[in-house]
């Protein structure tokens, strides 16, 4: 079933919608709703209104993320309508397995840069911060 | 591929979210073209129907029998109250600027406080927010917390309907996976911001699910004290409660007879309604909405002119005396000239200085370049007569012949 298409919902919802945050002095507002991979209001990354969305989160073990991605079948039948896989392999191989999910089962290829990142950035923030080296004051 | 029209089958789903046999067809009112600004608009001349008139007493300020002291008193020609043997004797009356004075256009309970509509324009909103509530992506962004319900629309068997006690109709929104809305409610708890605090509005909350039933058998009063969980009949559905705020997508849970209703309530647009009089469903403006596909369709692209893809871009003229490119752009030959006479200011200053070097008796100390370039126009020299010693002469001067006739 077609549904409503993306563009109608994202004219209705655009400027007007429980996820949107706008801050001063940003002219892009911001967009909390979960499988948004830029955190940006825009039509591309909106996480609710296309068919197929991709939603990079960190896993909860702590180690690893958890890809979240739509079925496309169960648009209308939201308790099945999302599947997850945790990616906790070392951070080569799971961003590898991300892109190739992305890329080869094309679904929204034109978010995997985009995914690609925030994994990262999910892999980086869960390494151990690495100790300041006490610089020695420069004398003169 | 389906037409965005098509109408799926909906499962109704039990008390305990186990699905019933039954499925019934998508009522024709969920594919009724959605407008917010028509939503939005009805809304809020809707919500001005409820007001209460307020005004200020006709009399205040203007009970003094105040009079201007006029010219020549060295005071405004303001009203004074007259009279004397109190603080108010003398001072200014009646103006809005006067302390004690009426208001400027003092407010009047005759004021147009309600709002008429179109009843056109009321069911046009009525049916795009019903509309709207069968679309998961604005339910959503609505903020209801819609995640784990079975479907959307969500239809639950009549049962519900017979619902008497409140505990029942909790255990059942929370196998329905309904009560996180709930919650959302309770934590959305708090006080408002403003006068309206002391103006009987203290507190303020989010609003949760909307049941839709067709006949109450207990219903209201099972659900009527669990915060943010409004009840409603189809037979009497409001907008107001339909798109509270005047945004669309509020999260409804239908029973089976109210579902079923809607198609005769609302009309197909095959046919038109049965309970309204002279009522059919408005027609959308486009049948199909989807952009991305449009412009991807055939019948388009047919007609649409090929697509430019490096655009033409004004580039600035150069002047081709001042910068070299460009005058090569237009005159190849122009480098050789050039670089002609660029090899012939070298020369000439190197003989110039040869000649000196000469003549002083100083031996010249040729740069690096000019001794490679010397050792290069030598080794020309010999590879151009080791070549032409190579060649037959005969053969050079048969070719000679033909050529001279």
């Amino acid at each position: 079933m077609a549904g409503i298409p993306a563009h109608l919902s994202w004219a209705i919802i655009r400027n007007n919608n429980a996820f949107l945050v706008k801050k001063r002095n940003i002219k892009k507002p911001f967009s909390t709703e979960p499988s948004n991979l830029s955190n940006l209001a825009s039509f591309r990354f909106n996480g609710l209104i296309h068919k197929k969305t991709l939603g990079v989160e960190p896993a909860k073990e702590g180690k690893g993320f958890q890809l979240v991605w739509k079925k496309t079948r169960n648009q209308h039948k939201l308790s099945k309508l999302t599947n997850k896989t945790t990616m906790k392999a070392g951070p080569r191989r799971s961003l590898y397995k991300l892109r190739r999910f992305i890329v080869k089962n094309g679904y929204r290829k034109d978010l995997t840069k985009a995914a690609l990142r925030r994994a990262s950035a999910v892999l980086k923030s869960q390494r151990p911060v690495p100790a300041k080296k006490n610089r020695p004051k420069k004398t003169e | 591929m389906a037409s965005a029209l098509a109408r799926p089958l909906i499962t109704v789903y039990s008390e305990k979210n186990e699905k019933t046999g039954t499925s019934l067809h998508l009522p024709v009112v969920f594919k009724a073209p959605i407008r917010p600004d028509v939503v939005s608009f009805v809304h809020h001349q809707m919500s001005k129907n409820r007001r209460q008139p307020y005004a200020v007493n006709k009399d205040a300020g203007h009970q003094t029998s105040a009079e201007s002291w006029g010219t020549g008193r060295a005071v405004a020609r303001i009203p004074r109250v007259r009279g004397g043997g109190t603080h108010r004797s003398g001072q200014g009356a009646f103006g809005n600027m006067c302390r004690g004075g009426r208001m400027f256009a003092p407010t009047k309970t005759w004021r147009r406080w309600h709002r008429r509509i179109n009843v056109n324009q009321r069911r046009f909103a009525l049916v795009s927010s019903i509309a709207a509530s069968g679309v998961p992506a604005l339910v959503m962004s609505k903020g209801h917390m819609v995640h784990d319900i079975p479907e959307l629309p969500l239809v639950v068997s009549d049962k519900v309907q017979s619902f008497n006690k409140t505990k029942q109709a909790v255990i059942f929104l929370r196998r329905i996976k309904a009560w996180t809305d709930v919650q959302k409610v309770y934590r959305s708890r708090r006080l408002r911001a403003g006068k309206g605090k002391m103006r009987n509005r203290r507190r303020v909350q989010r609003r949760g699910p909307l049941i839709i039933y067709g006949e109450d058998q207990g219903l209201k009063l099972a659900f009527r004290n669990i915060p943010g969980v409004d009840v409603c009949s189809v037979k009497k559905l409001s907008l107001l409660k339909l798109a509270p705020g005047g945004h669309v997508g509020r999260f409804i849970i239908w029973t089976e007879s109210a579902f079923r209703a809607l198609d005769a309530i609302y009309g197909t647009w095959s046919s038109p309604s049965s309970e309204k009089k002279d009522y059919n469903l408005p027609t959308p403006k486009m049948t199909n909405t989807d952009l991305s596909r449009l412009l991807k369709a055939e019948e388009i692209r047919k007609v649409l002119r090929t697509p430019h893809k490096r655009p033409v871009r004004a580039v600035r003229k150069q002047n081709p005396l001042r910068n070299v490119r460009a005058m090569l752009k237009l005159n190849p030959y122009a480098a050789v000239l050039k670089r002609k006479a660029i090899l012939t200011i070298q020369k000439k200053h190197l003989d110039k200085q040869e000649f000196l070097a000469k003549k002083t008796g100083v031996p010249l100390q040729k740069t690096k370049q000019q001794v490679r370039y010397e050792q290069l126009i030598q080794k020309r020299k010999e590879a151009i007569q080791k070549s032409k010693a190579a060649k037959p002469k005969t053969a050079k001067k048969a070719k000679k012949a033909p050529a001279a006739k």
